[in-house]
C-alpha cells in the first residue's frame, strides 16, 4: 500500500510539461460536411456532458461544423471508448476522452475490449478539474496537518462518489501519503455523500472543489486541500496539497479523440479548432463556472499524456484496492 | 400560512405558460396511453423520459407527474367500457365498473371516477402539502440507518398487503431483489452477476425492466387475448349525471379513498394499484351498500379511483423529501432529477422551492385540466379504443423500442426489454405478478446500500438500528406490521381470495 510520492506527483507534471508545444498550424474550420458527434461517456447533464456541449455548439455557431452529442453512458465509459475505436476515422465520430475510459479501465478492469492508445487518435486536450478534501467545520480542522493529528486520535470516515471514482482514489492517495488509515464509505455519486455529509454522518468527503464552492461560502464545509498543482483562481482561499508540504497532485481531465487512423491534415484541423473555441473568452468564462482550467496541448503531447496518465495512474488504482 | 403562500408561489410557477403547456401536454399523454389497454404509468413515462431531458427541470417534473395521474384517469375509460384494465390499479375499478356499463350506465360511471379522481387527488396534494415539509425537516438528520428502516417498512408493507397470494408475491420480491444485485457491487467494487458483459456491468435499468414486465409482456398477452379494438358500449350521453342520490354515495366513499390511498401512496415502494385494491377491500366492509359491492354500485367506482389517484400524488412525498421512490415510477422521477443535478432529499424543499411547489399547485391545475379531458371531452378517449389493435400494438412496440434505445443509445438494451418480456408473459401465464418483482428490484439495491453504509460508519456493530431513535420507531413499526399481517391472514383470507380472484378475471383481457 505505500506509495512513491514522486508517482504521484508526476501526474501533475505530465499536465505541466506539455505546455504549447508548436505544430503545423491549421486554419480552423469545419472538417466534415456531416454532422460530427461527440460521444459522451456519461449521462446528460454532467460536467463533461456539459463541456461537449458547449464545444458543440461553438463549433457550429462559429466555425460552422455541426456537431451533436451523443451520450453513451455505462461500465465505467468503457462502452462509449468501444464504440468510438469501432467507427471510421473520418471525423464524424468523436469521443470526450476523460480519466475514466482510458486511464481508470485498463488497469481496474482485467481486459477492456479496445486498445486506449493505439485504437484512438488523441486530438486534443482540454482541460481538468481538481478534487479536493472536505471536512466538518465544528471538527477544528484547517490544515492537512490538522487533519493528520485528528485522524491519528479517531479513525475518520470519508464519502466518495463511489468505488474506482476520482474521490475514492485520492482518498485512497492521501491515506497512503499521509499514513492515515480512514474509513471509505462509497456513494452513487457525490450528492448523496454530501447529503450524509450535511446530516453529519460523515466525517469528511472527497469531491471537486470549484462545484462546491457554495458549501464553502456558507461554511458548512472547510475545504482543505486541493490536488490541483496550483490554487484554483476561483477560490483563492483553498491552499493546495503540495503547498502544505504533500505532493498529492490527481486531476480529473477531458479531451477529444477519435478513433484510430485518422488523417494528419484533419486531425490538425480538428485540434486548432477545439483550441479555437476554448480560447473564445465566453467559452474560457464557462469552463472555469464548471471548475475546468483549460490549457492548451498538442496532438502529440495529447497522445504521451494519456499513456504517462494510465502508467501514472496505475498504482494508484492498485493501491485503492480496485483493480481487479 | 408558509403552506398557503407557499403553494400560491407555486401555483405562479406552474401557471407559466411553458409550464402550464407541459402540464396539459403531461395529462393529455397520461390519458392517452391510460386508455390504451395493457401498459400503464410505468412504461408511459419510461417513453418521455428522453423528452425531458431537453426541458427545465420544474417542467419535466411538473410534465412526468401529469402522465403519471393522468393515466390512472385514463385507465379507468378501458375498465369500465371494455373491462380491460388501461392500467393495473384501474383493474379495481372493473370490477363495479363494468357491470355499471352493462346496466347502460357506462355514462354514471365514467363521470364517477372523473369526479372521484378528482377529489382523490385534491386530499392527495393537500396531504403532500402539509406532510412534505416537516417531514423533510426531520430527514434532514437522518442517516443511512434510519434510511434503511424507512425502505424496509415499504417494503414488508408492499408485501404484507398487496393481494396476490403471498407465496407468489414473496417469490417474486426476492427475484426482483436477485435482478437488482446484477452490477458493479457498489460497496467494493466487484462485478456481481454481469456474466462478463459490458452492457450489464452497471446493472440493469429500471426502465428496461418495467418496459419489459408491464409493456411487452401487457402486449403479448393482449394480442394473444384480443381480436378487437371494439368497444361493446355506447355512452348513452343523456345518463350521464349521476342521480342525487348516487351524487350523495360518493362523497364518503371519495374521502374514504382518496385518505387510505394517501397513506398507502406515502409509504415507499407501494403504488397505486395497492392503494385501490385495499381501499376497496376497506369500503366493501364499510360501505352501506357492501352487499351489492360488484354487481355495479357507483362507490365501487368512486373508491378504487379517488385511492388510487391520491396514492399517484402522496408517492411524492417519500420521493422528493426522503429520496426514497413511493411507487416504483417514482424511481424513474429520481433518475431523471439527477440528471439535472438535483439530488431528491431532505434538502430538495429549501433548495428547489419553486419546483415543489411548483409541481404540488401542478397537481391542481392538471386535475382540473383532467377533469375538462375526462368529462366533456370523454367521447374522444372512446373512439380512442375503437383503433384497431394491428395498427396501436405495433405503434406502442416500436415506441417501447426507441425508448429503451434512448438510455444509452445501445441496442443490447432493446434485446433485454423483449427477453424480460417474454420471462414477464411466462410469469404471468403462471399468475405470478411483476408488481411485487419490481417492487424488490427498486428497493432492494437500496435497502442494501444503506444496510452495508451503516455497518461501515459503526464499524460493524449492528445495535446501531437500535441506538437511533428514528430508526428504531421504524423497525418497531415494521414489526407491529409482521404480526398484524400473520394474525389477519388467517382471519381475512377468505374475503381476500374473494377480491383477488375477481380482480385477476377482470384483469386479464379476455
Amino acid at each position: 500500500m505505500k506509495l512513491d510520492r514522486r508517482t504521484i506527483l508526476a501526474v501533475g507534471l505530465a499536465a505541466a510539461a506539455t505546455l504549447a508545444a508548436p505544430t503545423a498550424m491549421a486554419e480552423p474550420g469545419s472538417w466534415s460536411s456531416e454532422p460530427v458527434r461527440i460521444v459522451v461517456t456519461f449521462p446528460p447533464g454532467g460536467t463533461s456532458d456539459l463541456v461537449a456541449r458547449l464545444l458543440a455548439k461553438h463549433l457550429d455557431a462559429d466555425y460552422g461544423q455541426k456537431a451533436v452529442v451523443d451520450n453513451r453512458p455505462g461500465a465505467a465509459g468503457t462502452v462509449a471508448a468501444d464504440y468510438v475505436s469501432q467507427q471510421s476515422p473520418d471525423g464524424t465520430t468523436l469521443i470526450l476522452s476523460n480519466n475514466a475510459p482510458f486511464t481508470i479501465a485498463p488497469t481496474r478492469f482485467k481486459s477492456i475490449p479496445y486498445e486506449p492508445i493505439a485504437g484512438f487518435t488523441h486530438v486534443a486536450y482540454i482541460g481538468a478539474s481538481a478534487p479536493g478534501l472536505f471536512v466538518q467545520p465544528a471538527h477544528g480542522i484547517n490544515t492537512v496537518d490538522d487533519y493528520i493529528a485528528s485522524a491519528k486520535k479517531k479513525q475518520p470516515t470519508y464519502g466518495s462518489s463511489g468505488v474506482g471514482s476520482i474521490s475514492h482514489i485520492l482518498g485512497e492517495a492521501v491515506d497512503a501519503a499521509l499514513g492515515v488509515e480512514s474509513i471509505h464509505v462509497p456513494y452513487k455519486g457525490s450528492s448523496p455523500a454530501i447529503q450524509d455529509f450535511r446530516a453529519g454522518v460523515l466525517d469528511t468527503f472527497y469531491d471537486m472543489v470549484v462545484q462546491n464552492s457554495q458549501m464553502i461560502e456558507d461554511k458548512e464545509a472547510i475545504a482543505i486541500a486541493i490536488a490541483s498543482p496550483e490554487r484554483n483562481p476561483q477560490l483563492p482561499n483553498v491552499p493546495t496539497f503540495k503547498e502544505q508540504g504533500y505532493d498529492i497532485v490527481i486531476e480529473n481531465w477531458v479531451g477529444l479523440s477519435g478513433p484510430a487512423g485518422m488523417d494528419a491534415g484533419m486531425v490538425n484541423t480538428i485540434h486548432d479548432t477545439v483550441l479555437a473555441v476554448f480560447a473564445n473568452p465566453e467559452v474560457q468564462k464557462r469552463l472555469i463556472e464548471l471548475g475546468i482550467t483549460h490549457t492548451p496541448m498538442s496532438t502529440a503531447d495529447y497522445t504521451s499524456f494519456v499513456k504517462k496518465s494510465i502508467d501514472v495512474w496505475a498504482p494508484l488504482i492498485k493501491a485503492a484496492g480496485i483493480a481487479e | 400560512m408558509d403552506i398557503l403562500a407557499s403553494f400560491g408561489n407555486g401555483l405562479l410557477v406552474v401557471l407559466q405558460p411553458n409550464n402550464l403547456m407541459y402540464c396539459f401536454i403531461g395529462v393529455f399523454l397520461g390519458t392517452f396511453i391510460g386508455v390504451l389497454p395493457g401498459i400503464g404509468s410505468m412504461a408511459a413515462i419510461a417513453m418521455i423520459l428522453p423528452i425531458t431531458f431537453y426541458l427545465e427541470p420544474t417542467s419535466a417534473l411538473v410534465m412526468i407527474a401529469g402522465v403519471y395521474y393522468g393515466a390512472e384517469y385514463g385507465g379507468s375509460t378501458s375498465s369500465i367500457l371494455m373491462n380491460v384494465p388501461g392500467t393495473p390499479a384501474a383493474s379495481i375499478t372493473a370490477i363495479d365498473g363494468y357491470p355499471l356499463a352493462k346496466k347502460g350506465r357506462a355514462g354514471v360511471a365514467l363521470f364517477s371516477t372523473a369526479t372521484a379522481s378528482f377529489g382523490g387527488g385534491m386530499i392527495g396534494m393537500i396531504v403532500i402539502a402539509v406532510l412534505s415539509p416537516s417531514l423533510a425537516k426531520l430527514a434532514l438528520s437522518f442517516g443511512p440507518a434510519d434510511y434503511f428502516a424507512v425502505i424496509l417498512l415499504g417494503l414488508i408493507a408492499a408485501s404484507a398487503v398487496s393481494n396476490g397470494g403471498a407465496l407468489k408475491g414473496i417469490a417474486m420480491v426476492v427475484a426482483g431483489l436477485m435482478l437488482g444485485t446484477i452490477g458493479i457491487d457498489l460497496t467494493t467494487g466487484d462485478l456481481r452477476f454481469t456474466m462478463g458483459i459490458p452492457e450489464l456491468r452497471d446493472g440493469v435499468h429500471i426502465v428496461i425492466v418495467a418496459m419489459g414486465l408491464f409493456g411487452v409482456t401487457e402486449l403479448i398477452a393482449s394480442i394473444r387475448a384480443s381480436s378487437g379494438g371494439k368497444s361493446t358500449q355506447t355512452i348513452d350521453y343523456n345518463d350521464f349525471y349521476p342521480s342525487r342520490e348516487e351524487w350523495r354515495s360518493l362523497i364518503g366513499p371519495i374521502l374514504r379513498g382518496g385518505s387510505i390511498g394517501s397513506f398507502i401512496g406515502a409509504l415507499p415502494g407501494t403504488g397505486q394499484t395497492i392503494a385501490a385494491a385495499i381501499a376497496y377491500a376497506v369500503e366493501k366492509r364499510v360501505s352501506p351498500l357492501r352487499d351489492k359491492f360488484g354487481t355495479g354500485v357507483v362507490p365501487g367506482v368512486a373508491v378504487p379511483e379517488a385511492a388510487n389517484n391520491s396514492a399517484t400524488q402522496t408517492a411524492f412525498i417519500p420521493t422528493l423529501t426522503l429520496g426514497v421512490p413511493g411507487s416504483p415510477p417514482m424511481a424513474i422521477v429520481i433518475g431523471a432529477l439527477m440528471i439535472y443535478g438535483i439530488t431528491p432529499g431532505p434538502r430538495l424543499l429549501v433548495e428547489q422551492p419553486d419546483m415543489f411547489w411548483g409541481l404540488v399547485a401542478s397537481f391542481l391545475v392538471g386535475n382540473i385540466m383532467l377533469l375538462i379531458l375526462n368529462v366533456p371531452l370523454i367521447g374522444m378517449w372512446v373512439r380512442l379504443l375503437k383503433i384497431p389493435y394491428k395498427y396501436m400494438y405495433p405503434t406502442i412496440i416500436v415506441l417501447i423500442c426507441m425508448g429503451v434505445y434512448s438510455l444509452n443509445n445501445n441496442v443490447f438494451d432493446i434485446w433485454l426489454t423483449l427477453v424480460i418480456g417474454a420471462v414477464g408473459y411466462v410469469m404471468r401465464l403462471f399468475r405470478f405478478e411483476p408488481a411485487p418483482l419490481l417492487l424488490g428490484f427498486v428497493l432492494g439495491p437500496m435497502m442494501e446500500e444503506q444496510l452495508r453504509r451503516t455497518m461501515l460508519l459503526s464499524r460493524g456493530d449492528p445495535m446501531v438500528f437500535l441506538e437511533r431513535p428514528i430508526s428504531a420507531t421504524l423497525l418497531a413499526l415494521t414489526a407491529g406490521i409482521i404480526v398484524f399481517a400473520l394474525y389477519s391472514t388467517g382471519r381475512n383470507r377468505r374475503n381476500a381470495r374473494a377480491v383477488e380472484e375477481k380482480t385477476q378475471q377482470e384483469g386479464t383481457p379476455s
